[in-house]
């Protein structure tokens, strides 16, 4: 079961992306693409790219140096949209709040450019995983992008958390999907470039798949399924004593 | 392989983190904003402490090492007072955002003044308390948190106009 191209394995790598491809559709269809063209975008350029990947990787007259130039073209392009889409979901979130949006902007550019920074010395020093500079050329990039991705996405959640903002509900399946999904695939990408379970690599290929399948559900809740809109509660004020909120109200209200 | 240790360590306190924050985001959702979890707290006494003529008085008072003493139990004083500041700003922003759901074209107004009020009084009180805490190495370095006091005293105001707005038979006592 747990083995390259058996059933399961087919699956797990063609399914989300059928899946995502579909959500991506709907999403244009819908107009969900006027709030995130960019993450429509990516769902519908990843799924291309991932199954046009694993057409090659089934089909036995694509050459292994075919497949890994396709593979390494498709996540240098999945990567270079999965950083709008940061882009577009930091907008989405903070954008309204003019207090902290300009802050948060200059601290996300410096968060972007130290991790960055990190990722490609960490790449510099990595230990090759294989003598075909394809192969462990891409698993470093694939390593570099989701170090970057991590850090991002895990800056931008802690950034919300510190000033409570509240996510609208697409935006925040949308960033906890691309976060587990980093996460993980941060994991086991960096123990496949530094040349580790070299035996047991298709363990790695499923947690990943795995993982993706999870997250593109995810995506499908929260764009999909209507949100009911919270009514808002009533609040009552504590009784506090504080005569420079009276005087403070009476200015307001003259 | 210690890079790789190193990042899947990383990866995994990421996805912890993540998972922490994305399960109290959903909670804080469902859960109902309430004024409860407001600290009061003495503006004047805070404003006293972040005067730079008290500061400068001392100065010239007390010797050089009395001073710093004095000096970092002032800064630590003020701290405690802005973490307070804050804490309630946070509570502030949870309650505008509820309300600004409100159909109440002027109860909304008034949310996202205080929103915004909010926000920009966490922001001024992480910036201060950085500040607070570099002073507290080099107590000699000059400090005033005076934006901090005033900031608060806005967005107090505009709490009340929103409470008032949102249940005007309940006689508010701030």
């Amino acid at each position: 079961m747990l083995q390259a191209h058996s059933l399961l394995w087919h699956y797990l790598w063609a399914g989300p992306n059928l899946l995502l491809l579909a959500l991506g559709l709907l999403a244009i269809r819908r107009g969900i693409y006027r709030e995130f063209p960019f993450f429509v975008g990516f769902s519908v350029i990843a799924s291309i790219g991932q199954l046009v990947v694993y057409a090659a990787d089934a089909s036995p007259r694509v050459t292994p140096g075919t497949f890994w130039r396709l593979f390494l073209g498709t996540i240098l392009i999945e990567g270079l949209i999965k950083f709008f889409l940061i882009a577009e979901i930091f907008g989405n979130v903070f954008g309204s709040y003019a207090a902290i949006a300009e802050l948060g902007r200059g601290i996300i550019r410096v968060t972007a450019v130290v991790l960055l920074l990190s990722a490609v010395a960490g790449a510099a020093f990595a230990r090759r995983d294989n003598s075909n500079w394809l192969i462990s050329g891409s698993h470093l990039i694939q390593q570099t992008v989701f170090i970057v991705e991590t850090g991002l996405l895990l800056f931008i959640f802690l950034f919300g958390w510190h000033f409570s903002v509240q996510w609208k509900p697409r935006s925040f399946g949308i960033a906890a999907g691309l976060a587990i999904s980093s996460c993980v695939h941060l994991a086991t990408w960096a123990v496949m470039a530094n040349g580790g379970m070299f035996d047991k690599r298709y363990l790695l290929d499923f947690l990943n798949m795995a993982t993706y399948h999870l997250c593109v559900l995810i995506w499908c809740y929260y764009l999909l399924v209507p949100h009911k809109k919270s009514t808002p509660p009533s609040v009552s004020l504590p009784e506090n004593n504080l005569a420079i909120w009276n005087r403070e109200l009476e200015r307001l209200l003259r | 392989m210690n890079l790789a240790i190193f990042l899947v360590v990383s990866a995994a306190v990421a996805l912890g983190i993540i998972l922490h924050l994305a399960v109290k985001q959903s909670l804080q959702v469902r859960k109902s904003s309430s004024l409860a979890g407001i600290r009061p707290i003495d503006v004047e006494a805070f404003r006293n402490l972040a005067n730079p003529a008290e500061d400068e008085y001392l100065r010239l008072r007390l010797p050089p090492a009395q001073f710093r003493v004095v000096r970092r139990e002032r800064l630590r004083a003020m701290a405690a007072y802005i973490q307070v500041a804050g804490a309630n700003a946070a509570v502030l922003v949870r309650i505008g955002e509820a309300a600004l759901a409100s159909g109440d074209a002027g109860i909304a107004e008034a949310a996202q003044q205080l929103v915004n009020d909010a926000l920009l009084l966490r922001r001024n009180a992480t910036v201060a308390l950085l500040r607070i805490y570099i002073a507290l190495a080099w107590p000699n370095s000059g400090f005033a948190a005076v934006r901090v006091a005033e900031r608060y005293e806005q967005i107090s105001g505009v709490a009340m106009l929103l409470g008032r707005l949102q249940n005007p038979a309940v006689p508010v006592r701030l």
